[in-house]
């Protein structure tokens, strides 16, 4: 992956990552991710931000969009979108671990 | 569904034909779908409105490879919002000038207004900031010399002295 796709996430917003992660264990719809990302986050996403990731996501070919069952399009994360995920998720680690790190030297 | 159910329905499909026809081609039925499930929830339906309406906002004004044509749209369309705001400020400034604001003959220096220090018996803890209240007067604004604005006290409106 090239530093400038490294980024793309970053850039991308954080509803973006939230939709990834919560694509990251099998595809799910609309409201499935609604649901999963309030769970696990603890955000509530609006419709209107969730389809602005998902177009988002989909114009990078970091998620696809499945066959509709009934009125509902499943999405799936692509194989470029789980390295992209795995990226941000090293560099928010390594943001972490620095951040803990100097509130303990500082002691504040 | 109950009547407020429906209200929020029709509310949200208002909203959702905000957004451009490609996107409510691509995604329409199922952003209605969605909408009716959390509604259906609890979630309120003018957050659930207003999420799609700042999602379309989004849609239209974002430029994106070969929508040139909606790009020159939101051009125009913030080309018309600061033509709004620009006559709305010069409509703003007509009241003021109505209201007796009248520039001096060229040449007329209005002097400057100097605070005065307190009585020696004052115990005021802001020295030179003691205000007091005057008897109405006429404020009439005023250019010196230097083209510095002033303001000068004349009769008939409420004024304070600092």
């Amino acid at each position: 992956m090239s530093t400038r796709d490294q980024g793309v996430l970053r850039r991308a917003g954080e509803a973006s990552v939230l939709v990834l992660v919560s694509l990251a264990d099998g595809p799910k719809h609309g409201y499935a991710l609604i649901q999963d990302v309030r769970q696990f986050a603890g955000v509530q996403l609006g419709p209107g931000t969730l389809y602005g990731a998902l177009d988002r996501l989909e114009r990078l070919g970091l998620v696809e969009s499945l066959p509709a069952d009934e009125r509902r399009h499943p999405y799936r994360i692509t194989a470029p979108g789980a390295e992209a995920l795995r990226v941000h998720l090293d560099s928010l680690e390594r943001v972490s671990a620095a951040g803990r790190l100097r509130l303990q030297l500082g002691g504040v | 569904m109950s009547a407020p159910e429906a209200r929020g329905g029709r509310l949200v499909d208002a909203t959702i034909r905000c957004y451009p026809a490609r996107w409510r081609r691509r995604h329409g039925d199922e952003a209605a779908e969605l909408a009716a499930l959390l509604i259906r929830d609890g979630t309120p339906a003018a957050s659930i409105a207003w999420s799609y309406l700042a999602g379309a906002a989004r849609e239209w004004l974002v430029p994106r490879p070969g929508r040139s044509l909606s790009t020159v749209a939101a051009a125009l369309l913030a080309a018309a919002c600061l033509l709004g705001f620009s006559a709305a400020l010069v409509a703003e400034s007509g009241p003021a000038k109505a209201a007796g604001t009248t520039q001096p003959p060229s040449g007329q220096v209005v002097p400057k207004i100097k605070p005065t220090p307190p009585s020696a018996g004052s115990s005021s803890p802001h020295q030179f900031t003691s205000c007091r209240l005057v008897r109405p007067t006429q404020v009439t604004g005023a250019f010196d010399a230097a083209g510095h604005g002033r303001l000068s006290s004349q009769g008939t409106a409420h004024a304070r002295s600092c």
